[in-house]
């Protein structure tokens, strides 16, 4: 596999894929709205979303499934918006795995490179190679049937792998399998995916999968994107209320904007002065705007700690979950706003019920853009 | 349900098996009569009209006729069946299901009708009667049978997988044969089956459309109207045990088929 990712031509970094703003009509019904987006070679890309936000539509127009109403696929600087996918440089794992039952596990990943013309004794060796790259070899002559889902997924991922595409593309390849050999899968597929040097590009509504796994998270919703940027500027700078609320579990703050400089801004919420920052243009003083703050970053204190900045409150449910606790706690009086916080269960056994405090960073407080 | 409806329901179930398998257990008897005669009472026994039929070389001839008709007819069934149904599944169109009513139409019109106009037909083509003339007939007859099957296994054909061998680099034509057609294997032995049976067995067709060579029903009805000899019970007999074989193989395999692979 070394020799197969050493025949990408494309150094990493460099555009590999460009979709050039992008539109996709089914009917009435706007797929895609004018996306505009680059690929980078050697990137682990994750479209995420609902499901009918255009991430499938976007994956099917990369593997030529779909054409797009407007816009072009510029794929390693050739425009491939008209090619059928049998003439692009692209390779697909199904979400069903779409293994040939016919066929051998060694002939279902020999498929792609018969076609591609690839002599005998070729095929023979980088078919072997790629069993055992992926730890099949003890399979090669099992039909599809006989296979685990597990299994079923990476002789999908082999037979993608085996033509050497330009770009790999995988429609939630994961969905069929049980929850906890996701989680060992997503580990596997993030080192397949490092070791190749493949650009992979992967569609999933799975938010833990896509923030496990990629270098790189686009959000979509109803065809357009919503944030494009790391896991972690996603998980504790999301820029909007949708990417907040599709990533993980989140307080939402609403108060007024006070002012503030540098990124940083003081936010009125009822009457508490509370600090966050903002990516971006600062919001006009007295505005209105909505801040995120993730579960974990809301500090408890038993004691008012000596940094003048904590918040008094009390305690209003505790659902303990395992290792961790969530704590519901209500802010000020008895009409205060509720902050709910998700803390290490037994420190959660130290705090008390009526009276305590909390903080948090406020770099941890992030200022959503609407 | 009482005790005594399932007595009763399994009483008339045993009775119409009787009804259906007497006659046939008595043709099969007939034809080891060693007699001249068909009817009791039987005096004695003889192999002599089975072996007779396996050295008469008319009777053979004219199997081995039925046998090329009934194999050149499924095959051409199994050809355009499988092109009808690959085109009429996955495509939507304007009057789909106007040309899916025509395709079943041959199925179900009586065979009498069928055969004077395929008849008239075949004259007007210039087509004389004989075997080529039954080979159309009888294909033309088989091919919703065929259509029906295939389609029903088409329809449970991912697309996915069609896809696949379009992204690992098959344009369609190969997709087709390396994908769709394997997919479809289980799907045509059992029409496939089904079409030889139906052919083999088509009397009103192969009379109407043949020439003076007779196909085996025909040869039958032929020998028939010289009087009933044991020799008829031979070789009906022998149809029966072919047929049955062959029916419940197909069977078997629609069952395969209906399971899914």
């Amino acid at each position: 596999m070394t020799e197969a990712a050493a025949k990408t031509e494309v150094t990493a970094g460099e555009t590999i894929v460009h979709l050039e703003r992008i539109t996709k009509r089914f009917g009435a019904v706007t797929a895609i709205d004018d996306l505009d987006m680059r690929i980078r070679a050697g990137e682990f890309i994750t479209f995420l979303g609902p499901s009918g936000c255009g991430k499938s539509t976007t994956l099917r127009i990369l593997g030529g499934f779909e054409t797009p109403d407007e816009g072009r696929v510029v794929i390693d600087g050739e425009d491939v918006t008209a090619r059928p996918p049998n003439r692009r440089d692209v390779n697909m794992v199904f979400q069903d795995y779409a293994l040939f039952p016919h066929m051998s596990v060694a002939r279902n990943i020999a498929f792609g490179l018969e076609l591609k013309g690839r002599s005998k004794a070729e095929i023979v060796e980088q078919t072997d190679a790629l069993l055992d790259f992926l730890q099949l070899t003890g399979l090669k002559d099992r039909m599809p049937d006989q296979l685990s889902g597990g299994q079923r997924q990476r002789v999908a991922l082999a037979r993608a792998l085996a033509p050497d595409p330009k770009l790999l593309l995988l429609d939630e390849p994961l969905g069929a399998l049980d929850a906890k050999l996701r989680g060992q899968v997503q580990v596997e597929l993030k080192q397949i995916q490092k070791r190749t040097g493949k650009t992979f590009f992967f569609v999933t509504h799975d938010q833990e999968e896509a923030l496990t796994m990629s270098d790189r998270i686009v959000v979509m919703n109803n065809g357009r994107v919503e944030q494009d940027g790391t896991p972690e500027e996603l998980y504790f700078h999301p820029q909007s209320r949708f990417v907040a609320e599709f990533i993980g579990e989140t307080n939402l703050i609403e108060g007024i904007a006070r002012g503030g400089d540098n990124g940083s801004l003081v936010i009125d919420w009822n009457g508490v002065d509370l600090h966050g920052t903002v990516q971006g243009p600062m919001p006009d003083s007295g505005a209105s705007v909505t801040a995120a703050l993730r579960l974990e970053s809301v500090v408890c204190h038993a004691a008012k700690p000596a940094n003048g900045r904590a918040l008094a409150g009390r305690v209003v449910s505790r659902i303990f979950k395992g290792s961790r606790t969530t704590l519901d706690i209500r802010i000020g009086e008895e009409d205060g706003a509720v902050v709910r916080a998700y803390m290490d269960a037994g420190e959660a056994e130290g705090i008390a019920q009526d009276q305590l405090w909390v903080s948090w960073d406020s770099s941890r407080l992030s200022v959503l853009r609407d | 349900m009482t005790r005594h409806t399932r007595i009763l329901m399994s009483v008339i179930y045993w009775a119409f098996i009787v009804y259906l398998f007497v006659p046939l257990v008595l043709m099969v008897m007939m034809g080891f009569k060693d007699s001249k005669f068909i009817g009791f009472p039987i005096r004695g026994w003889t192999l002599e009209w089975y072996t007779g039929i396996f050295q008469d070389a008319e009777v053979l001839s004219v199997f081995a006729y039925s046998m090329t008709i009934a194999i050149a007819s499924t095959a051409l069934s199994l050809a355009i069946g499988t092109w009808v149904a690959c085109f009429l599944g996955p495509n939507r169109f304007r009057g789909k299901l106007i040309v899916f009513a025509l395709t079943c139409l041959p199925a179900v019109i009586p065979g009498i009708i069928s055969a004077i106009s395929l008849r008239i037909y075949a004259r007007a083509l210039d087509i004389e009667p004989g075997m080529l003339a039954i080979i159309l007939g009888h294909t033309v007859h088989n091919v919703p049978f065929v259509a029906l099957v295939v389609m029903a296994r088409l329809a449970t054909l991912p697309p996915s997988h069609i896809e696949a061998a379009r992204d690992l680099g098959a344009d369609s034509i190969v997709a087709f044969f390396r994908v769709t057609l394997p997919y479809l294997i289980p799907a045509l032995v059992g029409a496939g089956i089904f079409c030889m049976l139906l052919s083999f067995d088509d009397f009103v067709r192969s009379f109407f459309l043949g020439s003076y060579e007779p196909t085996l029903p025909v040869l039958i009805f032929a020998m028939l109207r010289s009087g009933m000899s044991p020799e008829i019970n031979a070789i009906s007999a022998v149809v029966l045990v072919l047929t049955a074989v062959l029916g419940l193989w197909a069977e078997r395999s629609m069952r395969r088929l209906n399971r899914g692979s």
